[in-house]
C-alpha cells in the first residue's frame, strides 16, 4: 500500500482536477492544460478509465505508457492489518512515481496512464483500455512516432499482454515485478498458502470458494482477519515452536514438531521465497561462531521470512482469489491431486534443518496426505476453471524488445514469472537461430539472431537481518532490495526505462558495456544469463 | 565472400571470410568466436571453494582450504599446470545452504573461478546445484567433499564429479562388518536426519541389519543438551554397538556425553565425524575415543609408512605452517592433488568441457592417497567405492583392525561388497602429477 502513496503525488504532479471527471462508461476527449513547459490533460476512455497525460513542451516523439498493478476491487474495513480503511480508487497512473514521471518529462518523453475501467484482476479490459489510450494520445499529439509500454505486477502482465496482441502499437515494452502466463499460477500459490495455513493452524479459515455476493465478501475479511491472527501466534511461537490454540488437529499430531518448521513447509510447498523484506534466512545475533547466530540462522529466519511473507502477500491472496472466482463463478483451484511431497523434494534438503528434518517432513507431509480426513484438499468448479482459463493470457511470445525486472525473493509475484518468459523467449530465440542456420546451410549466408528480451533480476544482499541489543530481530528498517513486491528504487526504474526508451529508439536491446554500466548504476541488479528463478509451482518443475 | 555478423560480445562484429575456407552446412556460428574459459588466463588457473570456516561445523572442516591451497602452492613453485599457478578462492558458507549459494554465485560472477573444487555439505551443494545451476552454466563442480549418493546422477548434475565413496556404500560396507564381528549384540543408531542419514538408512538396509534403536538428529541441533537426550534413548534400550553416523560436532556431543553419564558401548564412527583431532578439538577425551572403531578410504593420516601420507606431512610442514596433519588435512592435499590431475589432463588449452571429459575418460588411473579404486568413467562421477576399518588407540591413532588395510568395495545399489585387490598408483615422482 506503499505504492498507493506514491502513486497519489503522481497524479499531482501532472496537476490533474480528477474530481472534475465524469466516471460514465463513454469516452471523454481530453481536457489539456499547460504550465511549466509540460502539457497535462486528463479524459476517459470509452470504457470509463479515466486517464492522465503529460506531453513537455520538448517531446521527443516517444510516449512511455504505464500500466498500474493489482488494486484491490473492494473497499477493505479498518481493523483489517495493513490495509485496512482502503478504498477502491480509479486515480490514473502515468508513471510508477513522481520522481520517475519527473524524470522521463525532463528527458522529453511524455508520459501517461489510466485507472482502468474496472478494479482487480482486469487483463482483458486493461490491455483494450491501453490500446484506446494510445490511439487517443496519437490523435492528441500527432507528432508521436513510437510507444514504449511498461507496467507493474498485473500492469506487467497486461504490458506483455499489449506488447502480444498489439505489436504494432509499441516499439518496447518493460513488465516488471509482472505476473506471466495466465492468473492461474498465481492463484494456484495463493491457495497452497491458504489452504496449508487452514490445515495446519485454522480449520476454520475459508480459503477459497467464496459465497457470491455480500456473504463471499464477508467470508474474505473474515479470512484476512484470521490469517494475520494466526500469523501473530505463530510469530509469537517462533521460538518456543508451540502451535497456536487454533490448529486444531494437526496441533495435536505434530505437537512434537515445532510450528515454526510447519509454517516453512507451507511457504516451501507454495513456492514463497525464503528470504523476506527483513530476513535473510542467513545470519542470526551474536558473534557468527555463536550458536544463536548458527541456530537463529538455520531454525528460525527461514520461517520468519516465510511469515513476513504470508504477511505481506496475504491480502493479495485472498482477495484475488475471492476476486476470481467472483469473475469465474466459483472455485477456480483443486488440489485434490497436488503432490506436495515432491513440490519440496529439493527444498526439503537445503531447509532440512529448519524443518527439523526428514522425520518431521515426513510427519508433515503424511498430516497433508489426501487420505487424511483432518486435512481435506479443495476441489475446483469446472465451469469456473473454463471460464478463468478464457481471462487473457500470455503465450509468451517476445515480439517487441522487451525488458523483464524481477525481485528474486517477491512474496506476491514470485520472480519464476519474469522466469517463464525468459523460458518462452529462451525456446524462440532457438527456434530462431535454428532457422538462421538452416538458411546459413542452403545459402551460405548467416544472419545472427538478435536477442530480444532481457531478464533483470533485482538481488537481495546475501546479509541484511539486523537485530536489537538483546538479540531480538529488528524490522523497523527498510526492505532489503530485492525483496517485497515491486517496491523498486526510483534510479532502479529510470534504469528500466532507459533500457526501454533506448531500445525503442534503435530497435534493439542495449548490450555489452552501455548496458553493464546502467545495470551496475542502478544498483542491486544482476543480468547474469545463467541465473535461473524457480518457476511457480503450478509448474511443477523440479 | 560472404558477411558474418555477429552482436553477442562483439567479438566478431564484421568479419568477412572467404566461402572456400568453411564447410558452410556444419559450422556453428559459435566456431568462429576466440574462447578464452573464465578463470584461465595465460599465467593463472582460478578455483574457488565454499566451506563452513565459521559455525557448527567449522572445527576441522576449516582446515581444508589452507591444505589445499599449500599443496597447489607446492606445485606452483614447481612449474605449476603448464606454466599456470593455481589459486583458490575461499568463501565461508558457515554451514548454511543460503549462504553456500550466495557465496558460489560470488564464486562464479564476481571471481570468476573456472570450477568450483572441494565445496562440503550435502544440503549446501544440493542447493547449490538447484539455485546456481553449475549444471545449466556448464561449470565443473569437482570432487565434493559430501558422499551423498544422489549426486551420482550425472544426468541430474552433468558437471559434479563426487570423489567420496557414498554414504550408502559406506554403510553397506559397514552394516557386513557389524553382522560379522557383533552379531546378536543390540544395535544402536544415531544419524543426521537428512539425505546425509538417509543414505546410510538405505545402506544398512541393503546389508540387512536392524538397529534396535535409532537416534534421528536434525542438522544443526546437535549439542551437549540435545546429546542427552539421544544417550538417554541408547542406554534405555540398552544398545551395546552405537553407529554414530553424524558430522564431527555431533559425534563429539555424544562420545563426550556417554562418558559423562557412564554409558559404555562400541562405538562405530562414520568417516564423516570420525577425525581423531577434530573430536579432541571439540572436547572429546582421548580416553573416551580409545576404542571406538571408525572408517576411512584414506590411508590413516598417522601412517607415516604410507607414501602419500608421508609427502603430504612433508608438503604440510613447508607450505601449511606445520598444521596439525589429520584426516582433514590429508583429504584436502589429495583433493588438491586430484585437480592438479584433472587440470594437466584438461590440456594446455583448458577448457569445461576438456576438464569433465578427462575425467571421464582418464579420471580412473590418476594417483591418488585412496586404498579404494577410483571409477570414474563415461557417465559415471562418483570417485571411490571403498573402506577400511581400525580402531583408535590411546593417541587416538585409527590402526587397521587385524593390522592392515583391509579394503572392501561396493556400490549404492544392491551390489555385493567385495574384499578389494586394488593397487593403488604409486606417488608420482616428488608429488608431482605427470598425467
Amino acid at each position: 500500500m506503499k505504492k498507493k502513496i506514491s502513486i497519489l503525488a503522481v497524479s499531482a504532479l501532472a496537476s490533474l482536477a480528477l474530481s472534475v471527471l465524469p466516471t460514465a462508461a463513454h469516452a471523454v476527449a481530453p481536457t489539456c492544460a499547460t504550465a511549466n513547459f509540460v502539457t497535462s490533460c486528463q479524459g476517459a476512455t470509452s470504457d470509463g478509465a479515466l486517464y492522465a497525460m503529460s506531453v513537455p513542451a520538448n517531446f521527443n516523439g516517444t510516449l512511455v505508457l504505464y500500466s498500474h498493478g493489482y488494486r484491490y476491487p473492494v473497499d477493505i474495513p479498518a481493523g483489517i492489518p495493513l490495509v485496512g480503511g482502503y478504498k477502491v480508487v480509479k486515480v490514473p497512473e502515468p508513471a510508477p512515481s513522481a520522481a520517475v514521471a519527473k524524470y522521463l518529462l525532463g528527458k522529453g518523453f511524455a508520459i501517461a496512464g489510466s485507472g482502468f475501467a474496472v478494479e482487480g484482476w482486469n487483463a482483458d479490459s486493461g490491455i483494450k483500455t491501453d490500446t484506446e489510450l494510445i490511439a487517443t494520445f496519437k490523435a492528441q499529439f500527432p507528432t508521436t512516432t513510437k510507444v514504449v509500454a511498461w507496467g507493474s505486477s498485473l500492469g506487467g502482465f497486461i504490458t506483455q499482454g499489449l506488447a502480444e496482441q498489439h505489436p504494432d502499437l509499441i516499439s518496447a515494452a518493460a513488465p516488471m515485478c509482472t505476473v506471466a502466463g495466465s492468473v492461474e499460477g498465481e492463484l494456484t500459490m495463493a491457495a497452497d498458502v491458504l489452504w496449508g495455513m487452514k490445515t495446519f493452524f485454522d480449520p476454520t479459515i475459508k480459503g477459497h470458494n467464496y459465497s457470491a455476493g455480500a456473504a463471499g465478501y464477508g467470508e474474505a475479511m473474515g479470512d484476512l482477519v484470521k490469517v494475520f491472527t494466526v500469523l501473530g501466534k505463530l510469530q509469537a511461537g517462533v521460538a518456543s515452536g508451540a502451535w497456536p490454540d487454533t490448529a486444531g488437529a494437526a496441533g495435536t499430531a505434530l505437537a512434537a514438531i515445532p510450528s515454526r518448521s510447519a509454517l516453512l513447509l507451507v511457504g516451501l510447498m507454495s513456492g514463497l521465497p525464503t528470504q523476506s523484506m527483513h530476513f535473510d534466512a542467513t545470519s542470526g545475533p551474536g558473534p557468527k561462531n555463536s550458536a544463536s547466530y548458527t541456530s537463529f540462522a538455520l531454525a528460525a529466519s527461514p520461517a520468519l521470512a516465510v511469515l513476513e511473507n504470508i504477511a505481506n502477500a496475504a491480502v493479495l491472496g485472498v482477495l484475488a482469489t475471492y476476486d476470481v472466482e467472483q469473475q469465474a463463478g466459483g472455485a477456480v483451484i483443486d488440489n485434490s491431486k497436488t503432490d506436495y511431497a515432491a513440490r519440496i523434494e529439493s527444498e526439503a534438503v537445503s531447509n532440512n534443518a529448519a524443518l527439523s528434518g526428514n522425520t518431521a517432513i515426513g510427519g508433515m507431509l503424511s498430516f497433508l496426505n489426501p487420505a487424511n480426513p483432518a486435512a481435506p484438499r479443495w476441489t475446483a468448479d469446472p465451469a469456473a476453471v473454463t471460464k478463468m482459463r478464457a481471462l487473457a493470457s500470455h503465450t509468451g511470445k517476445i515480439n517487441v524488445p522487451t525488458i523483464a525486472l524481477a525481485n528474486v525473493a517477491d512474496p506476491a509475484v514470485p520472480a519464476g514469472n519474469v522466469q517463464w518468459l525468459a523460458d518462452r523467449y529462451a525456446e524462440q530465440y532457438a527456434h530462431a537461430k535454428g532457422v538462421a542456420m538452416a538458411t546459413f546451410s542452403k545459402t551460405g549466408t548467416y544472419t545472427a539472431v538478435r536477442k530480444s528480451f532481457l531478464a533483470v533480476w533485482s538481488v537481495p544482499p546475501t546479509i541484511y537481518t539486523k537485530f536489537t541489543n538483546t538479540g531480538a530481530p529488528d524490522t523497523s528498517g527498510p526492505a532489503a532490495n530485492g525483496t517485497g513486491h515491486c517496491g523498486y528504487t526510483d534510479k532502479q526504474l529510470m534504469a528500466i526505462v532507459d533500457l526501454a526508451t533506448n531500445a525503442a529508439a534503435t530497435g534493439k536491446l542495449m548490450s555489452g558495456g552501455p548496458l553493464y554500466t546502467v545495470i551496475r548504476k542502478a544498483g542491486g541488479f544482476s543480468i547474469d544469463p545463467g541465473f535461473r528463478a524457480p518457476l511457480l509451482k503450478f509448474y511443477n518443475e523440479q | 565472400m560472404f558477411a558474418l555478423r555477429r552482436t553477442k560480445r562483439g567479438v566478431l562484429a564484421s568479419a568477412t571470410l572467404a566461402v572456400s575456407a568453411l564447410a558452410l552446412s556444419a559450422i556453428p556460428a559459435q566456431a568462429f568466436s576466440v574462447h578464452a574459459e573464465t578463470g584461465v588466463t595465460a599465467t593463472q588457473i582460478k578455483l574457488g571453494i565454499t566451506i563452513p570456516l565459521t559455525g557448527s561445523a567449522a572445527p576441522g572442516y576449516s582446515k581444508i582450504p589452507s591444505a589445499m591451497q599449500a599443496y597447489f602452492n607446492y606445485v606452483n613453485d614447481n612449474g605449476g599446470v603448464y606454466g599456470r599457478k593455481i589459486s583458490l578462492v575461499v568463501k565461508d558458507d558457515a554451514y548454511l545452504p543460503t549462504l553456500a549459494v550466495a557465496k558460489t554465485n560470488e564464486l562464479i560472477l564476481k571471481d570468476k573461478v573456472f570450477a568450483v573444487v572441494g565445496a562440503l555439505g550435502t544440503a549446501n551443494n544440493k542447493a547449490v546445484a538447484k539455485s546456481v545451476n553449475l549444471g545449466r552454466r556448464g561449470i565443473p563442480d569437482l570432487f565434493l567433499n559430501t558422499g551423498y549418493s544422489g549426486f551420482a546422477d550425472a544426468k541430474k548434475y552433468p558437471t559434479t564429479f563426487s570423489l567420496f565413496p557414498s554414504y550408502i556404500m559406506e554403510a553397506k560396507i559397514m552394516g557386513q562388518y557389524i553382522k560379522e564381528n557383533f552379531a546378536g549384540k543390540k544395535l544402536g543408531l544415531i544419524y543426521q536426519d537428512d539425505d546425509f542419514g538417509t543414505d546410510a538408512l538405505v545402506g544398512f538396509k541393503q546389508a540387512g541389519v536392524k538397529f534396535d534403536v535409532s537416534v534421528p538428529y536434525a542438522s544443526g541441533s546437535q549439542s551437549a543438551q540435545s546429546a542427552q537426550g539421544w544417550i538417554g534413548k541408547l542406554k534405555a534400550a540398552g544398545a551395546e554397538v552405537v553407529v554414530m553416523f553424524g558430522v564431527t560436532t555431533a559425534s563429539g556431543a555424544a562420545l563426550a556425553t556417554a562418558a559423562a553419564m557412564a554409558y559404555k558401548a562400541q562405538w562405530i564412527l562414520g568417516s564423516v565425524g570420525g577425525d581423531a583431532t577434530t573430536l579432541k578439538a571439540v572436547g572429546v577425551p582421548a580416553y573416551v575415543l580409545t576404542g571406538a572403531m571408525g572408517a576411512s578410504f584414506l590411508p590413516a593420516p598417522t601412517d607415516t609408512t604410507d607414501e602419500y601420507v608421508k609427502f603430504f606431512q612433508g608438503i604440510n610442514t613447508k607450505y601449511n605452517g606445520d598444521a596439525v596433519f589429520d584426516n582433514n588435512v590429508l583429504v584436502a592435499m589429495n583433493t588438491a592433488m586430484m585437480t592438479v590431475q584433472a587440470l594437466r589432463a584438461g590440456g594446455k588449452n583448458l577448457t569445461h568441457a576438456s576438464v569433465m571429459s578427462a575425467l571421464e575418460n582418464s579420471g580412473s588411473s590418476f594417483a591418488s592417497a585412496s586404498l579404494s579404486p577410483i571409477n570414474y568413467a563415461s557417465g559415471v562421477h562418483v570417485g571411490y567405492s571403498g573402506y577400511w576399518f581400525g580402531t583408535y588407540n590411546s593417541a587416538g591413532e585409527l590402526k587397521p583392525n587385524g593390522g592392515a588395510y583391509s579394503v572392501y568395495t561396493t556400490d549404492s545399489g544392491a551390489g555385493a561388497i567385495v574384499k578389494s585387490t586394488f593397487k593403488r598408483p604409486a606417488l608420482p615422482a616428488n608429488g608431482l602429477p605427470t598425467n
